[in-house]
């Protein structure tokens, strides 16, 4: 958050901009590329561990009316992301978005926050600056982390030290939306474990699961922000904590789990910072379903579909992935993390972690 | 039985006193009485229909002389009547032919020529003068003056009903400011509710006629119409008529008429594409309708114990042995060479023998000599020789060999589901009809295809009275195929023509060989199509349009008649917009501007699917929206009309494919041209829209940058794929060095033409451009090819004070960025 940091992102904008102004000047037609970001583009860095974009470029250019309007966005944009660092000032997406409503020219305000984030993932990628560096926040993340970690975080009323479980209620210690400002003081945590909701994440907490295994429990809160993301790859890094992800038994769980351990589509620019490929997942399997015999739903349509884009998914081409959809697809039915708790609240605690944990070498 | 008799002198009393009240009916009583058949009805289609006549007339008879033609309508209100007149400058009549071309019906001289005209029948101006005298009894009133004259003619006319007699009631010497030309001055009951045919009527025409000048002044109007080109309609030939299209009535005429001794001579001398070859052909088929062909039998094989050699010689009489054997052997190996023989083939070989054998051993092979062979030869052929008659009766089984012959030709010709057995019976009693025609006199077996047919119908229906088997129609016309096509035309010669002439019957085999004959579609210089370069030059005249397109089909021909049609489209500028397009008809022409719904080209229009070619057609079908004007004009000697009112033409399939062929040759145009107006139009708007949004970029980049704004014609250009024109101006010591480039960033080559006026005179200039001095400034042309993504540059020095002015040609404006 220093000032150099932030006169630095400013000076990647405004270079931008300065490149559309020499193509203008070279009569050449202002464009910009960025790498496609669909799961046809991405590849495994083998270097890094992390999937990143591969060499395949759509390019913004001014020469249908649609890319036009869209550099103009860019442009508009540009100005003012340059001129909230100029105040150290920031603001969310979602503003971004109204923001546009006030600029002069009807042409270049956003038709929805889509377009608006996307080229703010767009800027990012031309820039080499993360959004973070724009002053750009996501709306909230919200998630938390409970557990024997004792950290320090840099506020814009100064610093605080806050132990995860002795300082924080129930609800647990909250991830702020730029965990780089964090400095970890001291860890007692064996293990992280990555819940994705709510319901499970409370369970855990009540029944002491922290404590009992040092478990540093993070609540994913769905699909992740990168703000989880970044703290959970920090955690690994840093402190050299194993990294587990628990989830429903369902494919956009997996996507889930995809996510923390090899990077999202949308975000694998930023693969080598956010994506922790070391993470392990849990469960729910489809194995676990026929092994313990759990409640299931029946596999909807967009299940299948999503289970078929799924195995054509490159992050996805392991043993171990294609033969737990393909059984899942065989099975054709789904459950639930909270199904376990047809054998009794404690089985999770008790019985289903402690043996996957286990069978996977972790504790 | 007396009061009966007395009741027949009764009825020849009636029948006399009806004979006394029956009477000729001239032609202008019938007019009078059937006034709508030639499109007078009503007054305000009266006053219509004598514009088209006199109008028409008018038009021919200048182009005739070869003068353009200059033409004046005046219709004014005189009381409870209206006067038309109608003026041209063509070569005026002279005091004998004038009362009959104004006054008699059915008198022209069109009616008879195979020639394209818009007259035919010679009955339209004078029944316009008719039903002027019918309705007002006023004369007509006739000016007139001959090229040369000094002085015009004056006449006043009226036509004698009862007789079709044109009356001259005034004549005499008047002066008219035309130098030739004729007038006609009409008074007839009518009214102007049909002004807008009236309209329609001068306009088309002036479309179809871009060579005339027309004018009409109407009571409360005045409209003119200048020529568009001095070009007048290429002369029509006349042309003889073509063998396909005539009937029994005129080829019988036409004999009578014709100096020509023979057939032959008669078809090559007054028909049009008949040659020897061709004249030959149509006599060929002639033959077979008037004579029969033979009948061809297979000659004996020698499987069969029928010794021809031995016939020739028993009926060969004190020639001596030698020559009377080699006589008959060379009859034998003759016939043996055929594959089927006709009477008249045998009666071919035995006088080659005949001849041989007088040559060879000089003795005298007379006529009864070579018709005793004839005969011995040819009833073996037919097995009607004493002997073989004689077996096949005694034993019955041993069928003739007519039977055999004939059962294979029918077996071949006949459903293979038909028992051998029927077949067989079929064919014997098929065979036994050529016996009773030996018999009859006719041994030559000459029978025309009527007979043949008779003969295999009597044969059917007597197998399907003792068979009880069908011998249906399509089985008996099969048979009847196949034995005719064995048959062989005869050689006779053709009746000469005087025997023709009056004999109905073989006339009418002439006729009906002429049509059977293949014959080459007739020639197209009796037509005289308006050529596409007028179509749109008349268009172009009448219609203030953003686009024409026209098509001249080739000729074609139907029923004898030669054809041609032709299509034009005009489409946008200032043609009415709402409701569906107009279509202009035309035949020979002249404007159809009645009766439309019942007009083939109508049709074939709506049959059109007009969305394919970027209209409007609501449904799919019908006629299209928009605005659009479309015309048909089909040329030919004899237009088929639905009615003698000439309103529309009749659905001809022959000329209505024509009709849709052209119409989409022209359609074709339409669209390419209706494409690129769309892209051009989405090019505008593109350039519309990033017009605005590139300016605004720039803008904000150099806010954005604290900079200078940058020039972004160039990537404007780029952007469009235009073409940039863009002039620099440097410094160059005491003057300034001056350069215009062309950069094409299209992806065609385009051609520009530039003209750059410079206020003081340019030195240096480039080696390709040319400089012009007028009124004090420098005209400087240069005219460049660029090719796609390629640059190219004018250069010049001018002192430093110098203003330009460029202007740039030769590409769409949508294209092209100049910046100088």
């Amino acid at each position: 958050m220093s000032a150099d940091n932030d006169q630095q992102a400013r000076e990647q904008l405004i270079d931008l901009a300065a490149q559309f102004y020499d193509q203008f000047e070279l009569g050449e037609i202002p464009h910009m590329s960025v790498p496609t970001r669909t799961k046809n583009n991405i590849e495994y860095d083998e270097d890094k561990g992390v999937w990143v974009y591969g060499d395949r470029e759509s390019t913004r250019s001014a020469n249908s009316v649609r890319g036009a309007r869209k550099l103009l966005k860019a442009v508009y944009t540009i100005e003012f992301l340059a001129n909230q660092l100029e105040e150290d000032r920031s603001s969310t997406l979602r503003e971004l978005y109204y923001l546009s409503e006030s600029w002069d020219n009807n042409e270049a305000q956003f038709s929805d926050q889509d377009e608006s984030n996307g080229l703010i993932e767009d800027l990012e990628i031309v820039s080499g600056v993360t959004r973070e560096d724009f002053h750009m926040r996501p709306e909230e993340s919200g998630a938390t982390i409970m557990g024997p970690l004792h950290l320090r975080e840099q506020t814009r009323r100064g610093e605080r030290d806050i132990h995860c479980q002795e300082d924080v209620g129930e609800g647990g210690y909250q991830i702020p939306n730029n965990p780089d400002t964090i400095e970890f003081l001291d860890c007692d945590a064996d293990f992280i474990l990555a819940v994705e909701t709510g319901g499970m994440r409370d369970r855990l907490v009540e029944n002491g699961f922290d404590d009992e295994y040092n478990a540093l429990i993070v609540h994913l809160k769905g699909q992740p922000a990168r703000a989880t993301r970044r703290i959970i790859k920090r955690l690994h890094d840093e402190l050299d904590l194993p990294v587990t992800v628990f989830a429903d038994g369902d494919p956009w769980s997996y996507r889930i789990y995809g996510s923390v351990a090899y990077g999202s589509i949308k975000s694998a620019h930023l693969s080598e910072y956010l994506a922790t490929p070391a993470a392990q997942y849990i469960g729910i399997q489809p194995a676990d379903i026929v092994e313990y015999d759990l409640p299931t739903d029946p596999l909807s349509d967009s299940d299948i579909n999503a289970l078929e884009s799924e195995l054509e998914d490159p992050r996805f081409q392991t043993d171990y992935w294609e033969e737990q959809i393909e059984l899942q697809l065989e099975i054709g039915k789904k459950s639930e993390q909270q199904s376990l708790a047809a054998r009794g609240l404690d089985f999770v605690t008790e019985t289903y972690l402690p043996e996957r944990l286990s069978e996977m070498g972790v504790i | 039985m007396t009061s009966f008799q007395s009741t027949l002198e009764d009825e020849v009393g009636i029948a006399e006193e009806l004979a006394e009240s029956q009477q000729a009916i001239s032609i202008a009583e019938f007019f009078e009485k059937n006034k709508h058949m030639l499109g007078f009805d009503s007054g305000a289609r009266g006053l219509v229909t004598a514009v088209k006549e006199a109008v028409d007339n008018a038009l021919d008879a200048a182009e005739e002389s070869g003068i353009a033609p200059d033409i004046y309508v005046e219709i004014e209100e005189v009381g409870d009547y209206y006067r038309l007149i109608v003026e041209d400058n063509g070569p005026g009549l002279t005091k004998d032919s004038l009362p009959k071309v104004f006054g008699k019906l059915l008198y022209g001289s069109r009616f008879h020529a195979r020639e394209q005209s818009r007259g035919q029948q010679g009955i339209g101006i004078s029944a316009a003068v008719l039903y002027a005298q019918l309705t007002s009894g006023k004369p007509a009133k006739i000016t007139s003056r001959t090229q040369g004259a000094s002085e015009a003619q004056y006449f006043e006319l009226i036509v004698d009903t009862d007789e079709n007699e044109p009356e001259i009631s005034v004549e005499e010497t008047t002066s008219w400011d035309r130098p030739h030309g004729t007038r006609i001055e009409l008074e007839m009951e009518a009214n102007m509710r049909a002004r807008g045919q009236l309209h329609d009527y001068i306009k088309h025409t002036a479309v179809v006629n871009p060579h005339a000048r027309l004018e009409l002044r109407e009571p409360k109007n005045h409209f003119k119409f200048e020529r568009a080109t001095d070009q007048l309609p290429e002369e029509t030939e006349e042309i003889r008529p073509h063998p396909h299209g005539v009937e029994l009535g005129t080829v019988m005429k036409m004999l009578s008429a014709t100096d020509s001794q023979t057939v032959s001579g008669f078809l090559q001398e007054e028909f049009t594409r008949v040659g020897k070859k061709t004249a030959e052909s149509i006599i060929d088929e002639f033959r077979d309708r008037y004579y029969g062909r033979e009948m061809r039998w297979r000659p004996p094989t020698t499987g069969e114990d029928i010794d021809l050699g031995a016939a020739v010689s028993a009926a060969t009489a004190n020639k001596g042995a030698d020559a009377t054997a080699a006589f008959a052997d060379a009859i034998a190996d003759a016939v043996a060479d055929h594959d089927r023989i006709a009477h008249h083939e045998l009666v071919d070989a035995v006088d080659v023998a005949a001849a041989d054998a007088e040559a060879d051993y000089g003795t005298t092979f007379g006529d009864t000599v070579r018709e005793n062979a004839v005969e011995a030869v040819w009833l073996e052929i037919i097995d009607a020789a004493d002997d073989t008659e004689a077996d096949s009766k005694s034993d019955g089984t041993a069928a003739s060999r007519l039977v055999a012959e004939l059962y294979t030709l029918a077996d071949e010709a006949t459903s293979t589901r038909k028992d051998d057995e029927i077949i067989h019976a079929f064919a014997e009693r098929l065979a036994a009809t050529f016996d009773d025609e030996s018999e009859a006199d006719n041994v030559r077996h000459r029978l025309t295809r009527t007979q043949l047919r008779e003969f295999v119908d009597r044969a059917a229906e007597l197998t399907e009275e003792y068979d009880d088997v069908s011998f249906g129609e399509t089985a008996r016309e099969n048979v009847t195929d196949a034995v005719w096509d064995v048959m062989a035309t005869v050689p006779d010669d053709p009746p000469l023509v005087r025997e023709l002439d009056s004999d109905r019957d073989a006339a009418s085999n002439l006729v009906d060989g002429m049509r059977a004959a293949d014959i080459m579609a007739p020639p197209t210089r009796c037509l005289s199509p308006i050529t596409e370069e007028l179509i749109t030059a008349g268009l172009k005249k009448e219609f203030d349009a953003d686009f024409y397109a026209s098509a001249t089909r080739d000729a074609d021909v139907h029923g004898g008649d030669p054809f041609i049609v032709e299509a034009g489209i005009a489409y946008g500028g200032e043609i009415q917009a709402e409701g569906s397009a107009d279509v202009m008809r035309f035949a020979n022409r002249v404007p159809l501007v009645y009766q439309r719904g019942a007009c083939a080209t109508t049709d074939v229009v709506k049959s059109i699917g007009w969305r394919n070619y970027g209209l409007d057609q609501p449904g799919g079908s019908g006629l299209p929206n928009g605005p659009a004007v479309i015309m048909i004009h089909v040329a030919s000697t004899n237009v088929p009309f639905t009615s003698e009112s000439k309103d529309a033409v009749a659905n001809v399939p022959a000329i209505e494919d024509e009709i849709e062929l052209a119409i989409r040759e022209a359609a074709r145009e339409l669209k390419s041209y209706l494409n690129k107006r769309r892209s051009m139009q989405q090019r505008r708007k593109k350039q519309n829209v990033l017009g605005k949004i590139l300016p605004e970029m720039a803008a904000k980049v150099a806010e954005v940058t604290d900079r200078e704004e940058p020039d972004i014609n160039d990537a404007v250009a780029r952007i469009m794929n235009n073409v940039l024109v863009e002039r620099s101006v440097k410094e160059n010591g005491d003057g300034q060095a001056v350069s215009v480039t062309v950069e094409n960033n299209s992806n065609t080559a385009e051609s520009l033409e530039i003209t750059d006026i410079v206020t003081a005179e340019p030195t240096n200039l480039s080696e390709d451009a040319t400089v012009v001095e007028m009124d004090g400034e420098w005209f400087v042309k240069w005219d460049i090819d660029v090719s796609s993504d390629d640059e190219a540059a004018l250069e010049y020095v001018v002192p430093d004070d110098a203003a330009f002015d460029l202007d740039v040609k030769g590409v769409e404006s949508e294209k092209l960025t100049v910046s100088a």
